[in-house]
């Protein structure tokens, strides 16, 4: 009798008890130690089979038949985005989601391809806004298809709407976020201007955290080139001001931001 | 290691507590600040008359400050921690209070290891563990009772070892009467019969035994084999319950795992005053598994030049933080130091100057070196696995690293090559039944690992259990991604 023919002896006679069953006869290795115990008591003969048996299967652990490998995604030719812009997904995840439309605009349009361990999260954090699902698709490439067929629950949810074919001639571009009129100029000026209209405007309490969504869109609609200055600026904001905080605040998405392009720059190849 | 900002938030209680500390974390707002390769200091003009104190101990993450505030941290202590990992920080020495924390702190730590030591390296003693370790920091410490005599050392452990053999015998007994009955006795659905028991050998002081009883109770009707798998622990549990009642005839390594496994308690000072085991260790691999009402933090690290495994576990109850010092993908320089017996458990002692790391905020050299466990073949690292059960047949996760892709033979997932194919454990998400608040989860080590190889070949590190392995860490060409099961952050405050 093998180790596993034993085993299944055992697991039958474990089910009805051995005052109903005798255990197995073991031989062998088994069969000796089985004989070694000092109570010949059938239930104790039968522990002793578990024991030695259970040792023996976990200890001889062997590997099944090979198996065939899965058949891979298609090819995708475009580099995948370096980890320091993984990094910054979570970050901007966690702390300023505002930036996620344009980290994933960017990512596509200089040409970077999602890096694979952001494909499974971002697909499951998208499963209801078709919007952003459909960008998710097209930055991850052949992976998100032939990750959802193995892994069903990824899939988009069945309740989400589809997309309107408005929606899809926008897809590439960056959604408009509302700044009230009067800072409405802010988004074009440069930065040390911008940087300073807020630093003042908080200082003198005409901007206060009421304010605070419009300024973080402004921030995050600005034009880039301005953000280390607007950090700069905001950074420097008298730490004894009401507006210290919201100051501190919007420096970190201003850098945030700075930092989240830079590193979605033009990847090599695409440069050369 | 300077943390980073997402290291910092991951111990934030709230992302609003973060919110909360950036604007403090400012230096202008601080004085008396600076860090050096234990803890961070600081004082911090508040609203009030008196500055709050803040120090953080970055290396056993702990925190103190004279704030009124019940959030742990709270965000005077989280503005410390922003400031330093943006390099405001600058390197000083304690002042003498600090000092003393943080001796008070270390002091503390070894006595709350020798509370928490039950051996198995998988059970935990959830009424020791509740007790916190990073609150210490507004309490006193009582003073310390008198040593007991050696008389007194020797009648106590005399009545410890009755009450063990007395817990075993009656362990055998129970065992024996499951024997007789079946396991299709309708008691064995009802969590008393485990409970009542798993009680019994707590007061008979083998804890590591009880653990797995109530470990055990959780398996009966969780499977279509679950018979196969309670009988297979019924039998593990009659092993040591008779190597137990003759540790004096066992030779002395294996009387130490056996002796240890059960229960018997080993304090963290005596295993600090072993032979250390020195090497580069690379950490290979990371997973979180919640035990009751404790969640067990298992790092894996695998000696570059002795090639041999070691277990290092972190413990935290709710709102405690687990160990985050070790990161997967990295290696350390330091001396481990094992727990009695063929033990893979292991504890981190002194960690070695490593010339390529930076110690200090401001060193040019940033993060530790990098390092991965070998590569191997899936028949190689079955051999790796049965080498290490049979030294210790009751072990319920053992490590191994291959080189291997993700395969499927109708729904059941394994990790294979040309050699064979090890199954991988089903989880909630790979069977297809994820929960609602958590449908296949985006962060399911299968899922990551289909993603990381696109079906190629992959080197990884792998948790073997009985019921198949778990991905722990995929290790590409330039970094290792560590894709373990990880706690649930509302449970732990740092995960």
């Amino acid at each position: 009798m093998t180790v596993d023919e034993l085993w299944a002896e055992l697991v039958t006679t474990s089910l009805l008890g051995t005052d109903r069953r005798d255990p197995p006869e073991a031989g062998g290795l088994i069969g000796d130690l089985v004989a070694d115990t000092a109570r010949a008591d059938p239930s104790t003969r039968m522990l002793a089979a578990v024991a030695a048996c259970t040792a023996v299967r976990r200890a001889g652990v062997r590997p099944a038949d090979p198996i065939d490998p899965l058949a891979p995604p298609s090819s995708d030719d475009r580099a995948e985005c370096v980890p320091a812009a993984v990094e910054r997904w979570h970050h901007i995840i966690t702390s300023w989601p505002v930036l996620e439309d344009e980290w994933i605009l960017t990512l596509v349009g200089r040409g970077w391809r999602l890096a694979a361990e952001l494909v499974p999260p971002a697909l499951h954090r998208h499963r209801r806004d078709p919007i952003r699902r459909a960008r998710v698709l097209v930055a991850a490439g052949p992976l998100a298809d032939w990750l959802m067929d193995h892994v069903p629950d990824l899939a988009q949810t069945p309740s989400a709407r589809p997309l309107t074919s408005i929606e899809i001639d926008r897809l590439g571009e960056l959604p408009e976020l509302p700044v009230s009129p009067e800072l409405a100029s802010l988004l074009t000026r440069r930065g040390a201007e911008v940087g300073g209209v807020i630093a003042v405007g908080l200082e003198d309490r005409t901007l206060a955290e009421a304010h605070r969504a419009v300024l973080v869109n402004v921030i995050a609609r600005c034009v880039p080139e301005g953000l280390p200055d607007i950090a700069e600026v905001l950074g420097a904001v008298d730490d004894r001001s009401a507006g210290f905080g919201l100051a501190s605040v919007l420096a970190d998405l201003a850098l945030t931001r700075y930092r989240m392009l830079d590193e979605l720059a033009e990847p090599p190849d695409a440069e050369s | 290691m300077v943390w980073s900002v997402e290291q910092v938030e991951a111990v934030a209680p709230s992302p609003a507590a973060i919110t909360g500390a950036q604007p403090l974390a400012t230096p202008g707002r601080w004085f008396d600040v600076g860090a050096d390769d234990r803890v961070i200091w600081g004082s911090f003009q508040g609203s009030g008359a008196e500055p709050y104190d803040t120090a953080v101990d970055h290396v056993g993450v702990g925190y103190l400050c004279t704030c009124p505030s019940r959030m742990l941290p709270c965000k005077h202590a989280l503005a410390l921690l922003l400031m330093w990992s943006r390099d405001l920080v600058p390197i000083g020495v304690p002042a003498v209070k600090v000092e003393v924390w943080i001796q008070r702190r270390h002091a503390r730590a070894v006595q709350e290891a020798s509370a928490w030591e039950l051996g198995d390296g998988a059970g935990v003693n959830a009424e020791a563990a509740e007790r916190s370790v990073d609150d210490e920091a507004t309490t006193e410490e009582e003073p310390a009772p008198l040593p007991p005599s050696v008389g007194e050392r020797d009648t106590a452990r005399n009545e410890r070892v009755e009450r063990m053999f007395a817990g075993l015998t009656e362990l055998d007994r129970w065992l024996d009467d499951r024997m007789r009955t079946g396991l299709a006795d309708p008691a064995l659905a009802r969590y008393a019969t485990w409970d009542d028991l798993a009680a019994r050998l707590v007061d008979a002081q083998v804890g590591g035994l009880a653990n797995r009883i109530r470990r055990l109770a959780g398996l009966v009707g969780a499977s279509a084999t679950w018979h196969d798998d309670v009988l297979a622990e019924l039998g593990l549990l009659h092993l040591l319950s008779q190597a137990g009642r003759r540790l004096g005839s066992l030779p002395g390594p294996l009387a130490d795992a056996v002796a240890t496994t059960v229960g018997w308690q080993v304090r963290r000072a005596d295993v600090l005053g072993g032979v250390p085991d020195t090497d580069r260790w690379v950490v290979a691999g990371r997973s979180d598994q919640r035990e009751n009402r404790i969640e067990v933090r298992r790092h894996w690290l695998r000696g570059t030049a002795s090639g041999r495994w070691a277990l290092v576990l972190s413990f935290a109850a709710y709102q405690q933080s687990l160990n985050t010092s070790l990161e997967v993908g990295t290696a350390v320089h330091a001396d481990l130091h094992r727990y009695p017996g063929p033990a893979l458990r292991a504890l981190v002692g002194k960690r070695h100057l490593d010339e390529s790391a930076a110690i200090f905020p401001g060193d040019p050299v940033s993060g530790p070196p990098s390092g991965r466990p070998p590569a191997q073949s899936v028949a190689d690292a079955a051999d790796e696995i049965g080498g290490m059960l049979v030294a210790e047949p009751w072990l319920d996760r053992v490590p191994t690293s291959v080189t291997a892709a993700v395969v499927r033979r109708g729904d059941a997932w394994f990790v294979g090559d040309d050699t064979g194919a090890l199954p991988i454990l089903p989880t909630a998400a790979t069977r297809g039944v994820g929960d609602r608040r958590n449908p296949r989860a985006a962060n399911d080590p299968l899922t990551m690992l289909l993603a990381l190889s696109g079906g190629g070949l992959v080197d990884m590190t792998l948790e073997w259990t009985p019921h198949g392995v778990i991905p722990l860490a995929v290790h590409l060409d330039q970094r290792s991604i560590d894709i373990g099961p990880r706690a649930d952050i509302s449970f732990v405050g740092a995960a």
